[in-house]
């Protein structure tokens, strides 16, 4: 028998898999042909596995240089009639909503999906930002499964949904769902492949304020229409109990950790449950329903109250007697849980807690102090530790030149290089967005005498470092942009960029090269160097520093990781490095204190360096004062 | 029929903690059982803390594990094990890996690390019963310094109560790995579920 895979057509098997494989599969199975995205946890997994069996299936799948081109690529193929998706994370959105607020006045022809993953208690995020609220702006329908099997089946209904009501779709998706792995039960993969055609609409596709006037009230027909229908999707259930004084209304996951607060607590004949699969819109003539049914409501949903005050207007509108609960028993903040619903349901209902939460709590409260802290570091061999250690080194030089009081700033970005925030390197000033670091450095420059020195990935130079550059060159900006070109979106998975000469689909393409798109945008500053070589690279940066305007250094070097599976392919050897004890000065503690290398640790007053661990960089050969560290 | 079986792999990232949540999932639908999970990537993977949830059953809806509610709790890393103690009732039993990995926070002062006496009180105060063994010796008695994952995946069977066939999660392992590399985690896999039997005898 053939091993059960994503791809395979196997209606009604069963596969083991991550969120984020069942939501590929569901497009999969309604037989998307075109798939676009920009890597982002926690949303990369769902274009990576669509993009390994893409030839296999005759799907068009690409990793796009940002967001909002990855919504446009979606966009086009919908408007020729092809069915197309645009996955990203919740803060990709924000990059796509330009065109986002405008495709829903387009509305669909080939059914288009965006899918956004939200990530409550911004596990990898630099916020945890509810799009439901984005939806909502733009008229856009969202879909939220409660489980991994819902999410794929929830995908492959809303291409037919969008196509059906000719209106864009958003699946909200969130941590818990795509890097949540469950058993699915395979459905149907649909073989229909459509030809786009381009039939020119001014009207429709032509936006001057015309077309704005024409077409809004025309996506507020669309929009009313799935208003009624929601009431009748299988996303949306309400199950009445008899006599119940209590409903919950429990949206996406939400209603997971109901069922299991209500069976933990006994009392599922007791309270009536609304399931919700559409927060927006909502169901309304359901939520009419339970309300009308029971004396006190509790919303069940992650992050902002979104469908809480949803409830509370239809409840006003309709003028029905109920109280409405959410957000003052549960919390606006971070990921719900099993207990946390289970807490506020026993207070409503005047339960006891099956557990004894505070006993658990206060034993929690005791062990806290004892753990050691334990952030993530940059891996052995990184480059991005060796860039880290040169900036600061030319940093200082100028900043002591400009006087005792200057400290140099370092505004910083989205990638690997951010774990680099954590000491020992404590490399970033700033993070707040993609890109941010040049834009912030743009706007310092204005306001501080310092040196500034920003840096960004390869990767995220591509998806909006150019901007801030051409301003910084445009305005004379007397800033140092750094890109850390370790030739991968690392820390999403090693997606391949435009810096990296293939494609999504694996095929090879044009390389572009960060020094050369510097030069072409007029910068007069711009050098390439090897930071494992301390000494050249700290030298580069500082005149980079030191010369009046925009300067570009590019620090290149391939990401550690892949460099070692790739010595592994070429069965090329690593040769690690050790420490000499006898010319070691066991209190000096530089390399650990400079560098953190996960690789170099301590057995009792010895410095040693893990030979599993270590890549031979040879860094902290180059930084050790007593020139103790040297290759095995 | 399994109602509910909730299992939490704690470690550090690298050292095969989402491995072992897949081979155990895959096992468990092999074996027509449900399962449910969850875990953390991203940040968590730079040798950060990893946790991965797999739930059996079919009372089983959410991705996490309840409060409490945790039938075993595999601590690939000591620290990690007790990191995750809100998981435990008096009926979990805890698999400790007894080799430590120090955070490099501890090397330059910025944090402790709890000793073996801590550890164990406060699990010991949190659960039902500790089993301990050096997953990093035997792994590497088995004959890979890697297979600390696996030798723990044979020590939580070794406790004979997971609802999986034994035949079925070796299957499973063989499948995984090149066949070059299975018998040396197969040997993993025996060695830590001899360990884990010997103990809960």
């Amino acid at each position: 028998m053939k091993e059960l895979t994503i791809s395979s057509d196997a209606p009604g098997q069963r596969l083991f898999v991550l969120g984020n494989e069942a939501i590929a599969r569901g497009a999969i199975e309604a037989g998307v042909q075109v798939a676009a995205a920009y890597p982002g946890t926690p949303s990369s997994e769902i274009t990576e596995t669509l993009a390994a069996v893409a030839k296999e299936l005759d799907m068009y799948v690409e990793w796009s240089t940002n967001e909002k081109v990855a919504f446009e690529v979606a966009l086009a193929a919908s408007i020729c009639g092809v069915r197309a998706l645009a996955s990203m994370k919740h803060v990709g959105v924000n990059v796509a909503h330009d065109p986002l607020m405008t495709a829903s006045y387009i509305g669909a022809k080939g059914g288009l999906v965006l899918l956004s993953a939200d990530d409550p208690w911004a596990w990898s995020s630099q916020n945890e930002q509810d799009n439901r609220y984005i939806a909502e702006q733009g008229y856009i329908p969202v879909l939220e499964p409660s489980s991994v099997q819902e999410a794929k089946d929830m995908m492959a209904d809303a291409f037919k949904l969008s196509e059906q009501f000719r209106q864009l779709f958003m699946l909200r998706s969130v941590t818990r769902i795509g890097h949540a792995r469950s058993d699915i039960t395979l459905g149907e993969i649909s073989r229909e492949r459509r030809k786009g055609q381009f039939i020119k609409d001014r009207t429709r596709l032509v936006y001057t304020p015309r077309e704005a006037r024409i077409n809004k009230p025309l996506m507020l027909e669309r929009f009313e229409k799935i208003k009624k229908a929601v009431n009748t999707l299988p996303y949306n259930q309400l199950k009445l109990a008899d006599g119940a004084k209590l409903g919950i209304i429990a949206c996406g996951l939400s209603y997971s950790y109901t069922l299991e607060a209500v069976k933990w607590l006994e009392i599922e004949d007791r309270v009536s449950i609304l399931k919700i699969g559409t927060p927006h819109p909502l169901p309304e003539e359901l939520v009419i329903k339970l309300l009308k049914s029971v004396k006190e409501v509790l919303v069940a949903e992650e992050l902002d109250p979104f469908v809480e005050l949803h409830v509370k207007a239809i409840a006003g509108e309709h003028n029905i007697p109920v109280k409405i609960h959410g957000k003052d028993l549960l919390p606006r903040i971070g990921e719900l849980s099993a207990r946390k619903v289970t807490e506020a349901v026993a207070r409503l209902t005047k339960t006891k807690t099956p557990v004894d939460f505070a006993s658990i709590d206060k034993l929690e409260q005791e062990t806290a102090p004892l753990l050691p802290w334990r952030p993530p570091a940059l891996c052995p061999g990184c480059p991005h530790r060796a860039s880290h250690y040169a900036i600061r080194v030319a940093s200082r030089r100028v900043a002591r030149d400009l006087g005792k009081e200057v400290e140099a700033i370092y505004p910083g970005d989205i990638g690997c290089y951010a774990l680099g925030y954590n000491p020992p390197q404590e490399a970033s000033d700033t993070i707040i967005c993609m890109g941010g670091s040049f834009g912030i450095a743009n706007g310092l420059a204005r306001v501080v005498d310092a040196p500034i020195v920003a840096h960004l990935g390869d990767s995220t130079f591509f998806h909006s470092g150019i901007p801030p550059l051409v301003n910084a060159v445009y305005n004379k900006a007397n800033i140092t942009m750094m890109i850390l070109d370790n030739s991968a979106t690392a820390m999403t998975g090693f997606q391949p960029h435009p810096g990296t000469g293939y494609t999504a689909m694996g095929d090879e393409t044009v390389l572009l090269k960060p020094e050369d798109i510097a030069r072409a945008c007029g910068v007069k500053f711009v050098e390439v160097v090897d930071p494992f070589n301390l000494k050249e690279a700290a030298e580069t940066i500082e005149k980079a520093i030191r010369f009046e305007g925009p300067a570009v250094v590019v620090s290149r070097r391939l990401c550690a990781i892949i460099d070692q599976r790739e010595r592994k392919k070429r069965k090329e050897e690593t040769i690690p490095y050790r420490v000499d004890q006898d010319k070691c000065n066991r209190k000096c503690n530089a390399c650990i204190e400079l560098l953190g290398c996960p690789a170099i640790i301590k057995e009792g007053t010895k410095t040693v360096i893990d030979s599993s661990l270590c890549t031979g960089c040879g860094i902290c050969a180059q930084v050790c004062p007593y020139k103790a560290i040297v290759p095995e | 029929m399994v109602k509910e079986f909730n299992i939490l792999i704690t470690g550090v990232g690298g050292q095969g903690v989402i491995l072992m949540s897949e081979l155990l999932g895959r096992a468990a639908v092999t074996d027509k059982l449900r399962v449910r999970g969850s875990e953390i990537l991203g940040m968590a993977v730079r040798g950060g803390s990893v946790t991965s949830a797999i739930r059996i059953g079919e009372e089983v809806y959410g991705p996490l594990i309840p409060t409490g509610k945790c039938n075993t709790l595999v601590g690939m890393e000591p620290s990690e094990a007790l990191r995750n103690i809100a998981c435990l009732s008096k009926s979990s039993l805890v698999i400790i890996n007894t080799a430590v990995t120090t955070p490099f926070t501890v090397f330059i002062g910025e944090s402790n690390y709890p000793s073996p006496e801590e550890i164990l009180e406060k699990l010991g105060k949190a659960s039902g019963r500790i089993v301990q063994l050096d997953a990093a010796k035997t792994a590497q008695d088995a004959g890979s310094r890697l297979a600390i994952n696996i030798v723990m995946l044979g020590a939580l069977f070794g406790t004979g109560q997971l609802p999986i066939k034994i035949d079925t999660i070796k299957e499973t392992i063989r499948e995984r790995f090149p066949a070059k590399l299975a018998p040396v985690n197969i040997r993993a896999f025996d060695l830590g579920y001899e360990t884990c039997r010997q103990a809960v005898k």
